[in-house]
């Protein structure tokens, strides 16, 4: 499943939310309440959990770091926020002693967008930085899942493999536990020490990166208000006197407004992953955020009314010749909607939280009309929205398991840096990049180039992060909204029963969901209907379904919510 | 078009065999040899060892690299699983038999039967609309006496071969999506846009029309070059008859380009289960797995996406004994018609 993807709209869209590691649980002050037991009903290939007693043996321990105290403390699950103006010449060090040795490190990595060249300014600069050679392997990161499966089979592994967890469909779990090295050795309990930045990531973002029994990721830690924000060109909007809709029937009679075929203007993208929210549809995001007791009953989103109700509503947005056919193609060839949305071929666009503040600064420096801006999610029937929760670390990294130790140190050293807070120079080098060749300072404020916008991207974030930040000092109005939407939306926000554990479903059953979000794509482009979805999920019963819930109900039984 | 240098059985000796080309010097040298058949193996080994020799790097290319990995279908009758070792034989080992589990949910497997419903479908559809063109566009060529203007129109005919598929169907996008430039036409003089590209129906037209706008062109060369070996001489001992333009062609030009066209038949039969596999992957979903699924596709998705390789494997395996069937048969139906086909008994 795609959850962030909203599969068109993650695009090159999340690559500037990576730039500004925007994410971001306040947290944690002691880390969520840990699971009594150990191990699911299974073990080895059996899947299960780690949990409880057997998980604080190898998390890490948890040294907070507070370089600049945050101007809108994390509430609700939002990320924190820093609104006032950050002071360049006064940044502190993080990192007073370059760990890397100087070896060469290789890491697999989705991009959302094109790539820049291997050896920009960019690169080197975090390279000498940090003490390590790395070089980059970048993936599409909209068809990451594409090819992930078969570089995990070969025998030819990069050092480093980013893995989302929405990519862990299908075996990828099990591969992860088979081909990526155990990393408690290096970081459990006071060992995480030696790199300070990463001992002051949540440990629930830890807690995420236990696979099969050992520490295995280093996370990147989100907040856990879901991700997927309707965006719209506010600058339209005024114009033309549109009003932002409350329920789904305004936003119907908002689209049919705007459409206008004829004059190459259509209302919105592909709404899909909005109509899950707005009918508050169990969590998309992974395998295991779909499962939930409701009323006493273990149920799959799959199998919920909402479910079929909210993917015929976003069917019918695209029947009724509302959504920019673009978004007709299908993930393999959507392109980059990105400059149709600046020309306004399309007004809404539901994307990543990130590319609320991301499309702005890339296209205020083309246009300075251009104002994008995001709606609060409303209940479908005009209430509030019921939402369910993010994990709270979606994205992790992973070190080959035939990798020497001084490998795995140099890519410590790398986490190291990358995870930085905040107010420091290295998170500064991170996520803005040299100053003059990618950004520039305009009355003190840091303001990131055309070439800053290019380079500075989805890279060095990606191998960790620290705990989730929304900061850019450039738009201090933009980090504002998006951390109070986070708080808004974090109060209709709920975690369903697996909510933040790391879970490996049992072999024989980690492929029977693998087909259910092309079918969702399909039934929203006309291509197949909701009798196909009923019969799918009749079919996805019997298959097992309904013995996968036995398994799911055994788990909770033995090991208790994390959530609760 | 006949390869056949040594015949292997003396029954096939009488038959009348196209020679390779042999120069006045090296028949007599042939001629000096025994005929075939009567030597025994060590004989004719040390009088073609030079030749065997030869061969040698091009067979243990063909074996390495297109016979070993035919083992690898050993996992269509296993769970296998990729992941538990970093070498696939080790992976082969630990993984589980199931014997024929994997086949039979492929042939209870609804999308397993649109999956091969659409690849019949779409190799008619092409062999219908697409195999006649580059047969007509090379007898046009092979009609355009100038020589410059032949050169520059075989140039521009070949050239979208060289585009990749991912160009092509964005230019066929760019003109025929939703908001493409026929759509935006339409739509300015006060009609309705269509979209031909999401549409299902019209799906293996589309998918042919791309075929023949990137590889008609390159089709032809085959043809040209059975057309260049016709004598002249038949041309005007037929005009001397008094045959006009349309009777030359019939009687001279087809009879001469028949041979090759059933060649290419029976080799375009023999691979009737692909029809394309990176152009169809990439409009698959804009269309849907209902049109848009193909066997190839189908494998694909199951096996690098899903990680399911022993489905996969079993999918892909059913293929390839189908495909064999349908060669042996193009080519009875090839023998049956005289003509060579792709070899004989």
């Amino acid at each position: 499943m795609t959850p962030n993807a909203a599969s068109a709209s993650s695009g090159p869209s999340r690559r500037s939310f990576l730039a500004s590691t925007a994410i971001a649980t306040a947290a944690v002050a002691g880390g969520m309440p840990l699971l009594a037991a150990c191990g699911g009903s299974d073990s080895g290939s059996g899947g299960g959990t780690t949990s409880g007693k057997n998980a604080k043996k190898i998390l890490p321990a948890y040294v907070a770091s507070n370089v600049v105290t945050p101007d809108i403390p994390s509430k609700n699950g939002s990320a924190m926020g820093f609104t006032s103006k950050l002071d360049v010449a006064t940044l502190k060090t993080s990192v007073p002693k370059k760990l890397g040795k100087g070896g060469k490190v290789t890491i697999m990595s989705p991009y959302w967008g094109s790539p820049p060249k291997g050896n920009n300014p960019y690169y080197t600069g975090m390279n000498s930085l940090i003490g390590v050679d790395v070089e980059w392997r970048n993936q599409d990161g909209n068809t990451y899942d594409q090819k992930l499966g078969a570089v995990l089979a070969s025998s030819d592994i990069p050092d480093v493999v980013v893995i989302p967890g929405w990519n862990m469909t299908g075996r990828i779990p099990s591969a992860i536990a088979g081909k990526f090295a155990d990393l408690g050795p290096y970081l459990s309990g006071d060992k995480i020490k030696e790199y300070p930045n990463l001992a002051a990531i949540p440990s629930d973002a830890w807690q995420r990166s236990i696979f099969g029994g050992k520490l295995m990721g280093l996370p990147m830690p989100a907040p856990y208000v879901q991700n997927i924000v309707p965006l719209y060109r506010q600058d339209i909007f005024d114009k033309e006197h549109y009003e932002v809709p409350k329920s789904a029937d305004e936003f119907t009679a908002l689209c049919k407004e705007i459409t206008n075929p004829r004059a190459k203007r259509w209302a919105c993208g592909d709404m899909k992953w909005t109509a899950f929210n707005t009918f508050g549809v169990i969590s998309g995001g992974e395998k295991t955020l779909g499962w939930t007791v409701v009323d006493g009953k273990m149920i799959n989103r799959i199998e919920t009314p909402e479910y079929l109700e909210a993917l015929e509503w976003a069917r019918k947005l695209m029947a009724a010749g509302y959504v920019h056919p673009q978004f007709k193609l299908g993930k393999s060839q959507i392109g980059d909607p990105a400059p149709l949305f600046a020309a306004g071929e399309f007004l809404i666009w539901n994307d990543d939280i990130s590319n609320w503040y991301g499309r702005q600064a890339s296209q205020i420096t083309q246009n300075p009309d251009f104002k994008c801006w995001g709606m609060d999610l409303w209940g479908h029937d005009g209430g509030n929205p019921k939402l369910w929760a993010a994990n709270p670390a979606g994205i992790f990294s992973f070190v080959n398991k035939k990798a020497s130790e001084s490998v795995i140190r140099d890519v410590l050293a790398v986490a190291n840096v990358t995870a930085a807070p905040y107010g420091t120079k290295e998170w500064m080098m991170t996520n803005y990049g040299v100053e003059g060749t990618h950004y520039t300072l305009k009355d003190g404020v840091p303001v990131k180039n055309d070439k800053g916008n290019n380079e500075v991207v989805n890279a060095f974030v990606m191998v960790a992060s620290p705990a989730a930040t929304i900061a850019h000092p450039d738009l201090p109005d933009y980090t504002k909204a998006m951390v109070e939407w986070q708080q808004r939306m974090g109060a209709f926000t709920q975690k369903s029963s697996f909510w933040g554990l790391q879970i490996t479903e049992p072999n024989r059953y980690t492929n029977l969901a693998d087909n259910f979000e092309q079918l969702e794509d399909d039934i929203v482009r006309g291509h197949k209907k909701i009798s196909d979805m009923q019969q799918a999920v009749s079919d996805w019963k019997k298959r097992g379904g309904d013995r996968l819930r036995d398994w799911y109900k055994k788990l909770l039984d033995e090991n208790g919510s994390a959530a609760s | 078009m006949s390869h056949s240098t040594v015949p292997r059985s003396s029954a096939e000796a009488s038959m009348p065999v196209k020679t390779p080309v042999a120069s006045p010097d090296a028949t007599g040298a042939r001629e000096a040899r025994p005929g075939p058949g009567k030597l025994g193996f060590r004989l004719r080994f040390r009088r073609d060892r030079a030749l065997i020799l030869m061969t040698l790097p091009a067979i243990v290319l063909v074996l390495v690299f297109n016979y070993l990995p035919i083992l690898g279908n050993v996992v269509a009758f296993q769970d296998y699983d990729p992941y538990v070792s970093d070498n696939g034989i080790v992976s082969i080992l630990h993984s589980p038999f199931v014997g024929l589990e994997n086949f039979q949910e492929i042939f209870g497997d609804s999308a397993f039967w649109n999956a091969v419903q659409n690849t019949f479908v779409l190799f008619f559809v092409q062999l219908l609309l697409f195999f006649p063109i580059p047969i007509l566009l090379a007898l046009l060529i092979n009609s355009v006496l100038r020589p410059r203007v032949r050169a520059v129109a075989q140039a521009v005919l070949y050239l979208p071969h060289f585009f990749s598929w991912v160009l092509v169907i964005a230019v066929f996008q760019q003109m025929f999506g939703g908001a493409g430039m026929l759509s935006q036409l339409l739509r300015q003089h006060g009609y309705n846009g269509i979209d031909i590209m999401t549409d299902p129906n019209t799906f293996p037209f589309l998918v042919t029309a791309q075929s023949v706008w990137k590889d008609a062109g390159w089709g032809i060369i085959v043809f040209l070059a059975a057309l260049a070996s016709v004598s002249q001489d038949l041309y005007e001992a037929a005009a001397m008859d008094g045959a006009g333009r349309w009777r030359r062609m019939w009687h001279v030009t087809l009879p001469a380009l028949r041979p090759v066209i059933a060649l290419l038949l029976v080799l375009r039969v023999g691979d009737a289960l692909t029809v394309g596999f990176e152009q169809i992957l990439l409009q698959r979903d804009a269309v849907g797995p209902d049109a848009g699924e193909i066997l190839d596709t189908f494998v694909w998705w199951n096996g690098v996406h899903n990680q399911d390789f022993g489905y996969a494997a079993a999918a892909g395996l059913i293929k390839g004994v189908v495909s064999i069937g349908l060669v042996l048969a193009a080519n009875k139906v090839a023998h049956l018609l005289g003509e060579q086909g792709v070899y004989k008994k």
